[in-house]
């Protein structure tokens, strides 16, 4: 042999690739599975406008409430919304959308979302558990490839907000989702008033410094209950409040009152907001129409479109999407 | 506060220009003294820990950061070596532009860790 760098092509050798074996075939196929996924992210990234991340810190504040509430709200004007419910292992937000014990439609290896009220595309985990009892036990990979799986592999079609739902707290999924999905505008952090509920806030708004995401602004659910009544017009109505207080109403002309109790306390959520220089996006109030809604499939906001709660949504949506800037920066010059 | 229209990146300094027409400078240092992260923010609770910041900040080399635009209320900075991970609202640079406290006298007291 010379020291050529030209190869000489005998047309009588045998050229056939030795044939895969069934190993390395499987691991070519995965991998053309994992770049196909990749690229179909960066396809959705382009064909939804708005992508918006709900965290918490601590369980139990209502996340899947904001989730549902601001996709609704969202959908109230007019707009192409999604859910993608990523709680692997506790998915509720198909029961409040009202499409419990739906299945999921695939056509060419593409899953479709099912649609919710109001039009509003899900997708969620419930959807192909065998029954609502069923648990989920799955480890962080497996976790890991279903949430690859529900970003890459389903045809969400154009949409302008995608809503995204997280499990508490900041461990994989949040991760996972930051990594794999372009251009996410940022993430809404969900508290109660409570001081043990706002310690895990700060958790989730120094999490979002790590994934390089901006906060667009932290929402305090459960701020208030209102309670109204009638009573002779003028009267004073003492109401026994939390921590031993008192709280006084004068019944108006119409005999008409009403007085806020402030269960879970009141204010910490824009006190967390104003310690971290992040956005407060609003207050939500504590309304037992929310257990009842997501129970029975028929959201607030859907069964009341015109209540509190859905005006208190259309403030916090308001207030979102001042955040939400389609060109960053515009008028600001950085040389 | 007017709308920050300028950010411009001097060698040791940065220049802004502001809608209304005025201008500050604020060093890379007090930019970098005032970073509002998590890890950061402690240190500036006491004096003496406050200083020792300062003057790690001071040996770092100088450089030009990367800017990057955070929602429609915030910048971030990346430079190649130190703490590049706090998110400074417009409100927080003004501050800084007007000498004033960024912290606002209040020490730092976080759940994060």
């Amino acid at each position: 042999m010379s020291d050529s760098p030209v190869t000489t092509h005998d047309p009588n050798a045998d050229d056939t690739p030795a044939e895969a074996s069934p190993q390395e075939q499987k691991k070519m196929e995965q991998a053309y599975a994992q770049m196909k996924r990749k690229m179909s992210m960066e396809e959705i990234g382009k064909k939804i406008k708005h992508k918006i991340m709900v965290l918490s810190g601590k369980g139990g504040v209502g996340k899947s409430t904001v989730s549902t509430g601001l996709a609704l709200s969202l959908a109230q004007q007019g707009l192409s919304v999604g859910i993608l419910d990523i709680d692997i292992t506790g998915p509720n937000v198909p029961k409040m959308m009202g499409l419990d014990g739906q299945r999921l439609h695939v056509e060419s290896g593409r899953i479709h979302p099912a649609k919710g009220h109001l039009g509003v595309k899900v997708i969620s985990m419930a959807f192909l558990l065998d029954s609502e009892d069923t648990p989920v036990v799955w480890r962080g990979p497996i976790k890991l490839g279903a949430i690859q799986q529900f970003i890459g592999d389903v045809e969400w079609g154009n949409l302008d907000y995608l809503i995204i739902d997280f499990p508490p707290g900041t461990s994989d999924e949040p991760l996972t989702v930051a990594q794999s999905l372009p251009d996410i505008d940022g993430m809404v952090i969900v508290t109660t008033p409570q001081e043990v509920a706002l310690l895990d806030s700060r958790k989730s708004i120094t999490f979002s410094e790590s994934l390089k995401l901006p906060v667009l602004g932290v929402v305090e659910n459960m701020s208030g209950y209102t309670i109204s009544g009638k009573a002779p017009p003028g009267s004073e109505i003492e109401i026994a409040a939390p921590a031993g207080k008192t709280l006084k109403a004068t019944a108006n002309d119409a005999g008409e009152f009403s007085v806020t109790l402030d269960i879970f306390k009141k204010g910490g959520g824009k006190s967390t907001a104003e310690e971290f220089g992040v956005p407060f996006l609003g207050a939500l109030p504590f309304d037992p129409g929310f257990v009842r809604g997501g129970d029975d499939g028929v959201h607030r906001i859907v069964s009341e479109p015109e209540g509190p709660s859905a005006v208190a949504f259309a403030a916090i949506v308001a207030a979102l999407q001042e955040q939400i800037v389609d060109d960053p920066g515009a008028g600001l010059e950085i040389i | 506060m007017p709308t920050m229209s300028r950010f411009e990146r001097r060698e040791t300094d940065v220049l802004l220009t502001y809608a209304d027409g005025s201008e500050f400078s604020v060093t890379y240092d007090d930019l970098r003294h005032s970073c509002p992260c998590a890890k950061c923010s402690p240190l500036r609770n006491e004096d003496e820990a406050s200083k020792n910041l300062r003057r790690q900040v001071e040996a770092l080399p100088k450089e030009k950061p990367k800017v990057r635009i955070v929602g429609n209320y915030a910048l971030g900075f990346e430079w190649t070596q130190g703490c590049s991970s706090g998110i400074f609202r417009f409100e927080r640079i003004w501050d800084l532009a007007n000498r004033r406290d960024p912290d606002n006298g209040k020490p730092y007291v976080h759940g994060a860790w």
